[in-house]
């Protein structure tokens, strides 16, 4: 079903279907669906590492500015640009432009993988240093490695699905197997990966700034 | 209003404006993180902070502004409703809020 026909279907009541409560795709809304369940998932994870954290008094603080935090900086700048590329591949696919879309889509895949790449490179950095899941190197809190891998460990691999999502639609979009709005069901997808970094950066990097 | 036109705002400068605000919206958290704050105080900053940054990436990134109401009212308090729940109600949490070891 192409966009016009979903269109009408949606807003003119198409015999034997209903108009859509909320205007978008049923696509769409499950995406909105997922992002709230999986919103939750981080919630939760998150909400245990905050009390963990503020109730242990041996908390380690091992991130200094250089290399962690500024890595951490360059990390969520690079999230942050590949939200905006993703935007670009929306409007592009919007307006029809397909080579355009499919160089933004691209694009947001590089910046992506990117970011995974350094996430991966800290993680092994961090490993070099002796921290593991229960091991911290410094003789606090042996929590502190749970927390920190299993928190970024599940954004990275959020970033990773993301990353072979962005793939098959560029790849898909490019051969017109794919339309706009399922560019922009990625886009809500990309987007809420970015908003939970937007938490996992301040709580689990800079509240262990030292 | 089509499937498309509901969801379209404004150009890509906008949003480049907005990604300049999230960006500033780090820097911010970067710096409150420096000024030695008890780690208490520190949490409620970059909380409110992280909020203020994921509002305003749902309300443009993600195009919530764009449409319908009813979505936002639909998926919005449900979300504040689980996340109440997990931090308030839940008999855990009171243990937790006191910060009472788990005895073993």
């Amino acid at each position: 079903m192409d966009v016009s026909e979903l269109d009408a279907t949606i807003h003119a009541g198409h015999a034997g279907m209903e108009e859509s409560p909320y205007g978008i795709p049923s696509g769409k809304l499950a995406m909105w669906c997922f992002v709230l369940s999986d919103a939750v998932t981080f919630s939760a994870v998150l909400f245990a590492y905050g009390y963990l954290r503020i109730g242990s008094p041996d908390w380690s603080t091992p991130f200094t500015f250089v290399p962690s935090v500024l890595n951490g900086l360059v990390m969520t700048f690079v999230l942050l640009t590949s939200g905006l590329t993703m935007l670009a591949a929306v409007e592009a696919a919007k307006a029809g432009r397909t080579a355009a879309g499919t160089r933004w889509l691209w694009a947001t895949c590089a910046l992506g993988a990117l970011f995974a790449g350094m996430h991966l490179m800290e993680w092994r950095h961090m490993i070099e240093e002796g921290w593991r899941l229960f091991q911290n190197p410094l003789g606090g809190s042996v929590e502190f490695g749970a927390a920190f891998f299993c928190i970024t460990g599940l954004h990275l691999l959020h970033v990773l699905g993301g990353v072979c999502a962005l793939a098959v639609i560029a790849l898909g979009f490019h051969r017109q197997r794919y339309n706009s709005i399922d560019v922009e069901v990625l886009g809500i997808y990309w987007h809420f990966v970015d908003l939970v970094w937007m938490f996992v950066f301040p709580l689990v990097y800079l509240m262990n700034a030292r | 209003m089509s499937v498309q036109g509901a969801a379209l705002g404004p150009g890509m400068k906008f949003f480049v404006a907005v990604w300049i605000a999230l960006m500033c919206i780090v820097g911010v958290e970067v710096i409150v993180t420096y000024q030695h704050l008890p780690p208490r105080q520190l949490l409620v900053w970059l909380l409110l902070l992280a909020f203020l940054e994921a509002g305003v990436a749902a309300w443009y990134f993600m195009h919530l502004k764009y449409e319908r109401a009813a979505l936002t009212w639909s998926l919005l308090p449900a979300l504040v409703f689980v996340v109440f729940m997990m931090d308030h109600i839940w008999p855990d949490a009171f243990r937790l809020a006191s910060l009472r070891l788990l005895s073993h």
